[in-house]
């Protein structure tokens, strides 16, 4: 029943938890089948050690300025090997600076992503879920965020309070949280009305219960898929903070503020500019494929589009039974 | 399954079809807010003369010409001072006034040009001048060309007969004539109750059409009462980014780029000259550690002004020792620049933190976004080079609105020592109003001050010449030794972008007025 | 359908004025913007002129009640910096956003459905990938680097296009190949996601048997059950172009009304702030509002008459039901 290709909804019975239990050591093999995922994985999974250790490692270097060595281009190796990208507008090496700006860039839009998700995630199913007045509040709560001008939002938070990371983090995850909770609502609400809640709630299944075992699982993958164009938007709307003058300030760095501090320089140092950029499209686009891959391999309804061999995915075969 | 009825598939086909037709109708329209143009998008006729600014003037208002973004449309284009002083020599110059002198301790008198009539028609006398002086400074407006430039004080005026006018100033003011340079002369029909957005003057130019947010266009004024300017007309637009306005004038949509830099890829377009600008920092030396004088004097060692100069302002910025630059009265050529000296800088830090000055106390710098280009950069050399002798220093860039909040009084003073980056301009060409901005107790910028500096200040005020000259020196020389209120670094230069279609100097206040007389076509 | 109507405008009634009297405590929580204003020296007792003439000393109730009245008796205040009525002023800069916004998405939908319906006929062909690869990379380059780049390459070096400004047709293209670069990539991926979840469906599978030829399945039977998701999608992507427009607008000089507001939160000229964010706000709840109503177009089921079911649907999901009758055939 679990891979009826009829339906997409998956009801887990026992029978399919277990099987889906012992199958996760199937998840690497999976991976490893779609070379293309497998190299965005490899990618994104380099990017995030680099982001993690790569402020410890080279912190010091990317902050040292070298007034003699500015605007150097890529592979200027007489200065060093640290200026193989290049140097920014204080003489410093790029290829530091974009190291340690990676830990600043990808830890802010993750937290906020992850915060604006949890947050929108869980107040829309709760509101999908209960119907009635908590729904239409909190789509009209949603409706208030969306028309506030992000920008303005910004703004004051970063004039009112200190401006920093952590603010930053606030406003984007602010801003964002009503897609999910629309998204999160919709699924919720639509789910709630098929046969099988009303099912689990006459065999007395308990509402905590049909929300973890039945609604959760089906969301998942949406918002899932979800999130990671949504890491894609935030790098983005950090970037055009820093543009506006009003993101992530010298002396932090970021890819977002060196791509925005760059464009002044981009008729004789293109560099200080274009390769931030290219950090944020590698990083991105890694991201949104690994995110496609996965929202296949953890819907047990849609699975089998990557277990089966190549030709047999076009539309209209019919799905292998297990 | 019901497949779709051709009713329905017509209704379908219609809907698109109006999609389609409404997008090309939006496309083919113009942009809304904009009027559509007549002539080509780049050439435009040969009588037109195309200026890009930085951003657009919040207005035209004629008595707040001295904030920059109105000034540079209006002064001596639209409007005209009595007198005007020209930056070059320093001198004053007649323009509505042609004779001027002190009859009085505290009286001038002058002779105003015959002949001349307001773009409106009126004839201009002495009465008008008087009405413009009246209106800009005594009245109720709030204009902010009183603030600049008279603070409180009020003048008398009075037209003793059509070409003849008194000024009794207060207090003896022998710089008068060179503060009504500043006064733009208006209609007398003008409003002086309310803010006139575009005001009418005796200019060379009348305001044509300002459609706000896209275009402003000045036509040539034909009963103008000096020699006819070449362009018929002058359209001024705006774009904030340096590398577009550079873009404009490289590919001929402009002819004059304000405000570029060298990076904007204007290339052999552009020319670079001083503005007349200093940026140096402020201390705010009644909070510990900057209020021990040693603390102050280490920084001042401590910044590589040669350094800085060479590498982030290479075309033509000068490393500064006072807080104006050469050509304005009062500039001491005798102050050498504080030389840059990191172990005397880092010894007397020792020093101080020996006798027990909490040097660790963070010290915060606010610096401007986008003040000037490289603001940043420049913010972050400064903190490397302080940090390099011990201090402390916290990086903030900040707003506008923000910034002022440090910059003028009163001062922000719940975030411990601050070391901001200020940027200074001397419109005036006279000590006296840098030095009673900055130096004087109480006054406006001063964060803190000195008994001693104040008498020479005060002191100086009322000298003319050669004394006043001297006397202004030595208030610079006093302040570098015994006060130590700023550290100044450079005197700045800017690049105008110019087309290969016309001919124009640039000199020290074409930012803060742009006059259209002086631009001719090249060739 | 009236009834329906009267009922979501009288819903947006509320968060409507929510959004105002937000922007206006925010804006006044950035601080006093006398010392922008008023000359350098000026005294104290101007500053207390100017708070008076603007009525910043009052309790901040007492300004909103104030303000508020104004609204009712249609003025909405002055503006600092220029002196003109804000409603104006916003007035005058919304239409510019508003046409670059409608030509940007109604070119960004078309761009998306197409390049999505092709890319979902071979799920992993050639095609697939290739949008795939390029709607991502579109969705993920920052807007002002390729406006600048945009200039540089097109209108400064190949000369092809002017740089800036609003005459002629020419000027629009830049500003709206950038605009639209994220929409469509976006867009095209929900499509192309949508419409491979759809294609598989059963009643797909009986349409083809029954002779319907690709495209006919594709444009009226595929692309009306995969539209619901993407028009969330959509509807998300133009609000956020309106807002995000200023960084476009400040680059090309649009006179739009996202460089108003910025330029009005940088200024701090609250009246002129209040009246932008209160207009692009009535704009967002009146697209929110066709945006549902064209949920109802496209699905009778979802229709207001058919009671209080689920509004949206999430991407991809169609009921059982629907299945079921269809199979049954």
């Amino acid at each position: 029943m679990s891979d009826d290709n009829a339906s997409t909804v998956t009801v887990l019975t026992h029978q399919a938890r277990r099987n889906r239990t012992s199958g996760r050591a199937g998840l690497w093999q999976l991976l490893l089948k779609d070379k293309v995922a497998t190299v965005a994985a490899v990618v994104l999974a380099f990017i995030i050690l680099t982001a993690i250790v790569g402020p410890f490692l080279f912190g010091e270097l990317a902050q040292r300025q070298d007034l003699g060595a500015r605007n150097k281009p890529p592979f200027s190796f007489d200065l060093g090997w640290e200026y193989i990208l290049g140097s920014d507008s204080l003489g410093r090496s790029l290829l530091a600076r974009i190291i340690a700006a990676a830990g600043t860039t990808l830890g802010v839009a993750a937290c906020a992503v992850v915060v604006a998700a949890i947050v929108g995630s869980i107040w829309g199913m709760w509101a999908g879920f209960h119907r009635g007045w908590r729904e239409s509040v909190s789509m009209r709560i949603a409706d208030v965020i969306m028309s506030f001008p992000s920008l303005l939002l910004a703004v004051v938070i970063l004039y009112v309070f200190n401006p920093s990371a952590a603010n930053i983090v606030l406003v984007l995850a602010i801003t964002r949280i009503p897609l999910y909770l629309r998204t999160a609502r919709a699924d919720a609400a639509e789910l709630r009305s098929r046969m099988f809640v009303d099912a689990a709630t006459n065999f007395g299944a308990k509402q905590g219960a049909i929300v973890f075992r039945h609604i959760v699982p089906n969301v998942l993958p949406t918002l899932v898929t979800l999130a990671t164009l949504e890491f894609c938007y935030v790098m983005l709307a950090e970037s055009s903070l820093s543009f506006l003058g009003i993101g992530i300030q010298p002396p932090d760095v970021s890819w977002g503020l060196m791509v925005a501090q760059g464009r002044q320089y981009l008729a004789e140092a293109w560099w200080q500019s274009v390769l931030p950029g290219l950090a944020i499209v590698i990083t991105t686009v890694s991201a949104n494929i690994l995110a496609a891959w996965l929202r296949l391999a953890t819907d047990p309804g849609q699975r089998w589009r990557l277990q089966t061999k190549k030709r047999r995915r076009l539309i209209g075969s019919i799905a292998p039974r297990r | 399954m019901k497949l779709s009825s051709p009713r329905r598939r017509g209704t379908r086909a219609a809907a698109v079809t109006a999609g389609i037709a409404s997008i090309a109708l939006l496309a083919s329209c113009s942009v809304a807010n904009s009027e559509p143009q007549g002539g080509d998008g780049g050439g435009g006729t040969d009588e037109t003369l195309r200026v890009v600014l930085p951003q657009e003037p919040p207005t035209l208002e004629a008595c707040d010409a001295n904030l920059t973004s109105t000034g540079v449309v209006v002064r001596s284009t639209v409007t005209e001072p009595l007198v005007e002083r020209n930056p070059s020599t320093g001198e004053l110059e007649p323009l509505l006034a042609t004779e001027w002198e002190q009859t009085g301790d505290t009286e001038w008198t002058f002779s105003v040009r015959e002949g001349v009539t307001f773009q409106d028609g009126t004839p201009f006398d002495a009465e008008a001048a008087a009405y413009s002086i009246d209106r800009a400074v005594n009245g109720d407006l709030g204009c902010n060309v009183e603030g600049y430039i008279f603070g409180d004080d009020d003048l008398v005026v009075e037209a003793t007969d059509a070409t003849t006018l008194t000024v009794t100033t207060p207090a003896p003011d022998p710089i008068l004539p060179l503060k009504l340079s500043f006064i733009e002369i208006v209609s007398p029909e003008t409003s002086n109750t309310e803010f006139v957005r575009e005001p009418i003057g005796t200019g060379p130019y009348a305001i044509g059409e300002w459609e706000a947010g896209t275009k402003l266009t000045l036509d040539r004024n034909d009963d103008y009462w000096g020699d006819a300017p070449e362009f018929a007309a002058v359209e001024y637009q705006w774009r904030s980014e340096g590398t577009v306005r550079a873009a404009m004038i490289t590919s001929g949509e402009a002819d004059i780029a304000l405000g570029l830099s060298a990076e904007d890829g204007i290339g052999d377009l552009g020319v670079s000259y001083p503005n007349n600008e200093t940026i140096a920092l402020r201390f705010s030396g009644q909070t510990a550690p900057l209020d021990d004088i040693r603390i102050r004097q280490a920084i001042n060692y401590a910044i590589d002004r040669e350094e800085i100069v060479s590498s982030l302002f290479p075309d033509g910025d000068k490393v500064a020792a006072q807080l104006i630059p050469e050509g304005i009265v009062g500039f001491n050529s005798e102050l050498e620049p504080w030389p840059f000296d990191v172990e005397k800088a880092t010894s007397l830090v020792e020093e101080a933190k020996a006798d027990g000055v909490p040097v660790d106390t963070q010290i915060t710098m606010p610096v401007r976004t986008a003040q000037f280009p490289k603001v940043s950069e420049l913010g972050e050399v400064l903190r490397e080079q302080l940090a390099a002798i011990g201090l402390n220093v916290d990086l903030r860039m900040v707003d506008t609105t923000q910034h002022l909040q440090y910059q003028l009084s009163p001062f922000v003073t719940n975030e411990g020592p601050i070391a901001m980056l200020v940027q200074h301009g001397n419109q005036a060409g006279d000590a006296q109003f840098t030095v009673e901005q900055y130096m004087l107790t109480g006054a406006a910028q001063a964060e803190f001050g000195d008994p001693g500096l104040d008498e020479l200040i005060n002191e100086a005020r009322n000298l003319t010449d050669e004394e006043r000259q001297v006397a202004y020196e030595d208030v610079f020389a006093y302040e570098r030794e015994n006060v130590v209120a700023l550290a100044p670094i450079a005197h700045q230069t800017v690049m105008l972008g110019l087309s290969d279609r016309v001919q124009y100097e640039p000199n020290s206040s074409t930012g803060d007025e742009l006059r259209i007389k002086e631009v001719t076509l090249a060739g | 359908m009236w009834t329906y109507l009267r009922r979501r405008i009288l819903q947006s009634a509320l968060p409507l004025i929510a959004v105002v009297l937000g922007v206006f405590v925010l804006a006044r929580l950035t601080g006093d913007p006398s010392k922008l204003y008023l000359p350098l020296n000026a005294t104290d007792q101007m500053r207390a002129d100017f708070a008076a003439r603007n009525g910043f000393d009052k309790p901040i109730w007492e300004q909103m009640g104030d303000y508020f009245l104004g609204v009712l008796r249609l003025d909405f205040g002055e503006s600092l910096r220029t002196g003109e009525p804000a409603a104006d002023m916003a007035l005058r800069a919304f239409p510019a956003t508003l046409q670059l916004a409608a030509v940007t998405m109604v070119l960004a939908i078309i761009v998306a459905v197409v390049l999505g319906s092709w890319a979902s006929l071979k799920p992993n062909g050639i095609a697939d990938r290739i949008v795939s690869f390029f709607s991502m990379t579109a969705a993920s380059v920052p807007d002002f680097w390729v406006a600048i780049l945009g200039i540089w390459i097109f209108a400064i070096t190949l000369g092809w296009l002017p740089t800036s400004g609003t005459s002629g047709p020419l000027v629009w293209i830049l500003p709206i190949a950038t605009l639209m670069l994220r929409p469509v990539g976006v867009l095209a991926q929900v499509v192309r996601g949508s419409m491979v979840t759809v294609m598989g469906q059963p009643y797909i599978k009986v349409a083809r048997s029954r002779g319907a030829g690709e495209f006919h399945i594709v444009s009226k039977h595929a692309l009306r059950n995969a539209a619901a998701p993407a028009l969330t999608v959509a509807g998300d992507l133009a609000v956020g172009l309106v807002n995000g427009a200023v960084v476009v607008e400040s680059i090309f000089g649009w006179p739009g009304i996202g460089k108003l507001m910025i330029d009005s939160i940088l200024q701090r000229d609250f009246a002129v702030l209040q009246a932008a964010v209160l207009l692009t706000a009535l704009a967002i709840f009146a697209l929110n509002i066709v945006i549902d109503l064209g949920y109802a177009l496209l699905d009778p089921r979802v229709r207001p008459t058919s009671g209080s079911r689920a509004r949206r649907k999430g991407p991809g999901m169609i009921s059982d039901t629907k299945a079921e009758e269809l199979t049954n055939v």
